[in-house]
């Protein structure tokens, strides 16, 4: 485990009513880096997240962030400590503008008006395309635009770490390039990342350690030179085919 | 068409449009239709004009606490019967027995506390319904008053929703986890919503009494025509429920003067089907907009 620990997920269990989804799941995300979280469908990757995030409560296990814990915590706590989700699927409010997306990212939030501007400055700064068309319905942009909106919708409160779960679903190449590429940039000024990936090769590009889940549990971490040497990928995809080393 | 046939429709028409914009505001954060909203609006009229004619105290002193009155009781409503059901499951359909529930329990007690009996209340100082002539037809000063007063009160709410937490609301009719995941608390603006929309139909019930007398049998009539005027503007949304009150109180005085007064209410469903036949969500609805 890293000293700096920024995300420390200890022994977690949760699911959705009697259903076991997560079993007993480690998870420690350090400051400043980008972590991967890859699997199968139906992994628990993203209810991995929205337990963090406080939609889910855990049935056991903990929460820690920034040496607080938030397990069971509700949501708008939890992102008052700057821990935000993206959702999958680019969860946008569809009938609302741009601009009103992005203030809504702010609800609740006491800043003055310079600060507010600076933070518009610095999310359309990211998202040029975003300045472009500040007026345009959410629901009517394209797939690669909605989800620079709804990452930029997050990043209005500056958060300290931000979970994304599968920012490229659905997207063309060059728009993926293009998500990754912010998130690279995010890194470089502080911001710490968990990102929940299918397109593996991808998240391991960019991450500085990488999980790896199979029904519902850790099967292993390393560093992305590690997993890619090791089997882990292959077993999390095609199922605990043997146990004996690749030769 | 008779001149003064309009401004009567005009006058029916706010009211319908006020009591659609209390179904609307308290649809927008919790996706319920509240059926007990009709009986807001009856009790409205009732504290009111207990306050107004048998206490005798002015105008105003009745309305603020008529609306009061039933904001709080349709907040009460809010914590006891909408949102242990919504908590239990967001999408169920539990909550149309429970404000039905609310509706027959308010009609019984506001019968048994007040009698039969409708109660005429006199418009506040210098309004009255007395009628003099404006452009060839028979108008009161009240009537001016109250049509003015909805489209004001229509604009006014209209704007709140253009605010950060009128912004929120819509976040959370359109996505409540979507809304939770960006610190809304969606409870919290269903109960102000309650709030809000108890106190718009308090005022709707004074308003209408100078009109309509206050009386129990003002609720399910007043529930009918203001669902059908939100029908017809689109579930949720204010401004084509203005544009559907007039259209429904239209209606209802034609019916009145080409066939016969008793087919009032067929016209108004009359209209409401045919137009929801060709625009299924109403005038201004959105597709994507759930109906009732």
């Amino acid at each position: 485990m890293s000293e700096a620990a920024l995300l420390e997920v200890g022994g977690l269990d949760a699911g959705y009513g009697p259903v076991g989804v997560l079993r007993g799941v480690d998870l420690s995300v350090a400051a400043g880096t980008i972590v991967a979280l890859v699997g199968s469908n139906g992994a628990g990757k993203s209810t991995l997240l929205r337990t963090v995030s406080g939609l889910l409560r855990p049935s056991a296990g903990t929460i820690a962030f920034a040496g607080e814990a938030i397990a069971g915590a509700r949501p708008h706590r939890i992102i008052d400590l700057g821990l935000l989700h993206v959702a999958e699927g680019r969860r946008l409010f569809r009938r609302q503008d741009v601009h009103s997306n992005l203030e809504l990212g702010l609800y609740g939030t006491r800043l003055d008006r310079g600060e507010e501007k600076r933070r518009y400055d610095f999310v359309y700064d990211l998202f040029p395309m975003l300045a472009e068309r500040p007026a345009a319905l959410a629901g009517i942009l394209s797939g690669g635009q909605q989800q620079m909106l709804a990452i930029a919708q997050a990043l209005m409160r500056q958060p300290r770490l931000v979970m994304l779960d599968e920012p490229s679903l659905g997207l063309a190449p060059i728009v993926v390039d293009q998500v990754m590429a912010v998130l690279q940039r995010l890194r470089a000024g502080g911001t710490t990342i968990l990102l929940v990936e299918q397109m593996v090769e991808q998240a391991l590009d960019i991450a500085d350690r990488a999980y790896v889940m199979q029904n519902g549990t850790m099967i292993g971490s390393g560093t992305p030179a590690e997993i890619r040497a090791g089997d882990l990928i292959r077993r999390a995809y095609l199922g605990a085919v043997s146990d004996r080393p690749v030769p | 068409m008779d001149p003064d046939l309009l401004v009567g429709a005009l006058t029916a028409g706010s009211l319908y449009a006020l009591v659609a914009m209390g179904f609307n505001i308290l649809y927008r954060p919790t996706n319920v239709f509240n059926f007990a909203q009709g009986d807001l609006v009856m009790l409205g009229a009732m504290v009111g004009a207990t306050v107004i004619t048998v206490l005798g105290l002015p105008w105003f002193v009745g309305a603020g606490l008529a609306m009061l009155a039933v904001a709080a009781l349709a907040l009460l409503e809010e914590k006891v019967a909408v949102a242990p059901v919504l908590n239990r499951s967001a999408t169920g359909h539990g909550w149309v027995i429970t404000t039905l529930a609310v509706s027959m329990i308010l009609a019984n007690l506001v019968g048994l506390g007040w009698g039969p009996d409708p109660i005429a209340v006199k418009p506040p100082w210098p309004l009255s319904t007395e009628t003099f002539e404006l452009l060839g037809a028979n108008v009161s000063s009240y009537q001016i008053a109250v049509v003015v007063v909805t489209v004001a009160l229509v604009l006014g709410v209209e704007a709140f929703y253009a605010t950060r937490a009128g912004k929120a609301v819509l976040a959370v009719a359109e996505d409540r986890d979507a809304a939770l995941l960006r610190g809304i608390n969606p409870n919290r603006l269903s109960s102000w919503s309650f709030f809000l929309g108890g106190g718009i139909a308090a005022l709707t019930g004074v308003l209408a009494a100078p009109v309509l007398y206050a009386s129990t049998g003002l609720g399910p009539s007043l529930l009918l025509k203001g669902f059908a005027a939100a029908a017809v503007g689109g579930i949720g949304n204010n401004r084509g429920a203005l544009i559907a009150g007039y259209v429904i109180g239209l209606a209802e005085a034609i019916a009145a003067t080409v066939l016969s007064p008793g087919y009032q209410l067929a016209a108004t469903f009359a209209v409401m089907l045919a137009i929801l036949l060709v625009r299924p969500h109403g005038l201004f609805g959105r597709a994507e907009a759930r109906t009732v």
